[in-house]
């Protein structure tokens, strides 16, 4: 059988390899090669259970930890898939050639991470995703030689091939020329990452802007959890953009303060006690949110030696960027957009809405919940990468294969020739309205205006102009993008509540009847917002 | 500040050199300097003539990705740590790396770095015990960024169609061999032919890695094999 990949970071390589490793022929399709990705930016580590003994840890606390930290919006059984895959995930990493952190007796080292209870991030010094990254490449770059994966790089998503409900592959345009590119095959996976370009600069890579979801959800899959949108509450501002600083670093004991009548209030420890400082991402950002001055982070008291050996990345970034030494002085931080829990909607297999459709990684809506813990992003990449793999191994090859010639369909809608605003500044009107609307404090007023400015742009993007010094790809995600972004704050007006990332002002408090997740679904154009009704199984504690 | 861009239209086209203002000031990146001056709407030259948008590759903007290599005034560089005073008198230079096929501007195909890999058979096999004394530097050998700058200032390194790979080669063999349990031999033989037999030992390498990998180790190591 045949299986189409787009997206080559580490959720898509696992994917492909995945598949490769029993012998199917993979097509993994992206615009730049792995290296390029967002996944070589992950830093913190990879969250496993790595030693069950009992009083140390559990498969089943990872799991409970994981659905509380989300607020318990997901699925119980398949955030416990998750869990238990995770010690086989990280043994086999170790066994690709990952060059993780070890202790001195030799095994993976593991650091304790936000809203976690043991020491469960196992990390590759602080740069866990690249390290990862080289290894599946090499991996990839084994069945290539082997025949099994066929890379191509150059190419952009285009849109699904999508006949009675059931998808035969995809279209992409070249990255140089603009040409159309058909590719069938049984299966489809898309691995696109998130939609952090649609908030202009975020911690993120440039390239996950969106688009796919936006473009999906219009061929008929369903987005889940949209207004579900993680600020990381320590960034750093430099002329390029907000960069992360690593949990690691309140990982190994970093804490956070502001100044007060000429002392420092430690005002996570103030409220949680001893571990506040590692609370999980939304409850921090919240908190800052609320400081009444600038927030500090202080990792200079842990030595040179221990920042350069274990958080030698944000040392090397703040020298940089900043001018500052992390080993003698705070580090100024302010919460920034990271990481987006919600994405296409999937069921148990990783399959969309669009028969033989699947999405995994960022892209797709799982396991996170309301507030994603660090450490499991990089886990459901792989995770999500490996199910939707064996699920299309399960569905086997499709049983008709005529699509016709797809593409003639879709020029059109490439270009257009309107005389209004390139699709720059509509970027950048967007990018406006998203983090002005979208904070961390949300309220029906400031959505309600979210939208009808949305409004206002998308009609000045009807009569956009076609700018020929972009790639094609640059000119016709625009109006896709509006639509990821209009399905983002529609979510986020229904739910009226407030709920790990999603706080709203006017509804503070949680509620019960929306302890499930949003949905967002395309008819005619138009979007509508449900609920699921798949509400969490058991006990809730 | 004036930015000059050595322009291309497309891969089979005439280079030429276009000027450009900056008009923001202060302590600033050159990849920040060039999204400043994509963002523009209307995209006009020093001149005031239009201009086509600046073709260039970015991705993570924190020396991560390697994607956005190119030539900084006469120096291989990524433009998301180049700093400059946009204050200062002076002129920014941005041309494409010069061992690359241009597609477009300051973008170049850098395809050859993988396909080099692949036709040295560069996968691991079988992995052995890890060893504690080669972690660090595997690690630092796992961090290559793939963007090139190892080759551009490598006086052995002659492009895509040579038969000596560059530092990418002698970081990725040693990476390999230092950690496989059944392909040593080979990986070796290939280091050999792809990388010892060409390399001058300039060294220039070891200067311009942005990730800061320790090539001589590698060789150093490769070579006791």
């Amino acid at each position: 059988m045949h299986v189409l990949i787009t997206g080559s970071g580490i959720s898509g390589m696992s994917a492909a390899i995945s598949l490769a490793e029993a012998g199917c022929r993979v097509t993994l399709v992206s615009p730049f090669i792995s290296e390029r990705a967002q996944s070589v930016m992950a830093a913190g580590g990879i969250n496993a259970v790595l030693d069950e003994t009992p009083g140390s840890d559990s498969t089943a606390l990872h799991a409970e930890e994981t659905l509380k930290g989300g607020c318990y919006i997901e699925n119980k059984e398949a955030v416990r898939g998750l869990c238990e895959a995770a010690p086989d995930i990280v043994r086999w990493l170790d066994s690709i050639g990952v060059i993780f952190s070890r202790t001195q007796d030799g095994e993976i080292a593991q650091r304790p991470f936000g809203g976690q209870s043991r020491r469960r991030t196992a990390y590759a010094g602080d740069t866990t995703g690249k390290q990862i990254v080289t290894a599946m490449a090499q991996k990839c770059r084994e069945y290539e030689i082997k025949g099994l994966i066929d890379r191509r790089t150059g190419l952009d998503f285009h849109s699904a091939i999508v006949k009675d409900g059931r998808c035969g592959g995809a279209v992409y345009t070249d990255r140089t020329g603009g040409e159309l590119q058909s590719i069938y095959a049984d299966a489809l996976i898309m691995a696109t990452g998130g939609m952090n370009r649609i908030f202009g600069k975020t911690t993120g890579s440039a390239l996950c802007d969106g688009y796919a979801a936006g473009r999906l959800l219009s061929q008929g899959a369903r987005l889940r959890n949209a207004e579900m949108i993680q600020y990381h509450p320590t960034t750093i501002e430099t002329p390029n953009k907000r960069m992360l600083i690593s949990e690691a670093a309140r990982g190994e004991g970093g804490r956070l303060y502001y100044e007060k009548d000429g002392g420092r209030v430690y005002f996570m420890e103030d409220r949680f006690g001893e571990k506040g400082n590692l609370m999980p991402r939304d409850v921090v950002s919240r908190c800052m949110y609320e400081c009444p001055s600038q927030v500090y982070l202080d990792i200079s008291f842990l030595g040179e030696r221990l920042i350069k050996e274990r958080l030698g990345e944000i040392y090397k970034l703040c020298l940089e960027y900043l001018g500052l030494d992390v080993t003698k002085e705070s580090i100024p931080v302010a919460p920034g957009v990271h990481f987006f829990m919600g994405g296409l909607r999937t069921d148990d297999d990783h399959m969309t809405d669009i028969d033989g459709l699947y999405a995994v990684g960022e892209g797709a809506s799982k396991y996170h919940g309301a507030n994603r813990l660090g450490g499991n992003s990089l886990l459901a990449a792989l995770y999500s990468g490996r199910v939707a793999a064996g699920a299309c191994m399960r569905r086997g090859e499709a049983p008709e294969k005529s699509f016709g010639d797809v593409s003639a369909d879709i020029l059109s809608d490439i270009r257009t020739d309107g005389d209004g605003p390139g699709p720059s500044q509509i970027l950048t009107g967007l990018a406006g309205i998203m983090n002005t609307r979208l904070g961390i404090v949300r309220d029906e007023a400031g959505l309600r205006a979210g939208l009808a400015e949305l409004d206002a742009l998308s009609k000045e993007a009807e009569r956009r102009r076609y700018d020929e010094g972009l790639s094609a790809y640059e000119n016709y995600r625009i109006p896709y993008m509006l639509i990821t972004a209009r399905a983002i704050i529609m979510s986020a007006l229904a739910r009226e509540e407030s709920r790990g990332a999603h706080f709203r002002s006017d509804f503070p408090d949680t509620r019960d009847e929306y302890c499930r997740c949003s949905l967002t679904s395309c008819s005619g154009g138009e979007l509508s917002i449900s609920f699921e009704d798949d509400r969490i199984r058991g006990d809730r504690q | 500040m004036i930015v000059r861009i050595k322009r291309q239209d497309d891969a089979s086209s005439e280079s030429y050199y276009q000027d450009f203002v900056y008009k923001g000031s202060g302590r600033t990146t050159a990849s920040q300097i060039l999204e400043a001056i994509n963002s523009e709407d209307d995209l006009r030259d020093a001149e005031g003539r239009p201009a086509r948008r600046i073709k260039w590759e970015h991705s993570c903007l924190q020396k991560a990705c390697g994607a956005c290599a190119m030539v900084i005034n006469g120096r291989p560089a990524l433009a998301c740590s180049y700093f400059v005073d946009a204050d200062a008198d002076g002129m920014l230079l941005l041309e494409p790396l010069s061992k690359f096929p241009v597609i477009s501007d300051l973008a170049v195909d850098r395809s050859c770095i993988e396909e080099h890999q692949k036709a040295a058979l560069m996968y691991l096999g079988e992995r052995a015990e890890p060893n504690a004394k080669e972690r660090g530097q595997q690690y630092s050998a796992a961090g290559c960024l793939r963007c090139g700058l190892c080759l551009e200032v490598c006086p052995n390194y002659v492009g895509p169609e040579g038969r000596f790979y560059g530092a990418v080669m002698a970081n990725e063999s040693y990476l390999l061999a230092s950690s496989t349990k059944d392909r040593r031999r080979e990986i070796a033989k290939e280091y050999k032919r792809h990388f010892a037999r060409g390399c001058s030992k300039s060294l220039a390498c070891r200067e311009i890695c942005p990730a800061g990998i320790q090539t001589l180790s590698s060789i150093g190591y490769m070579n006791r094999l």
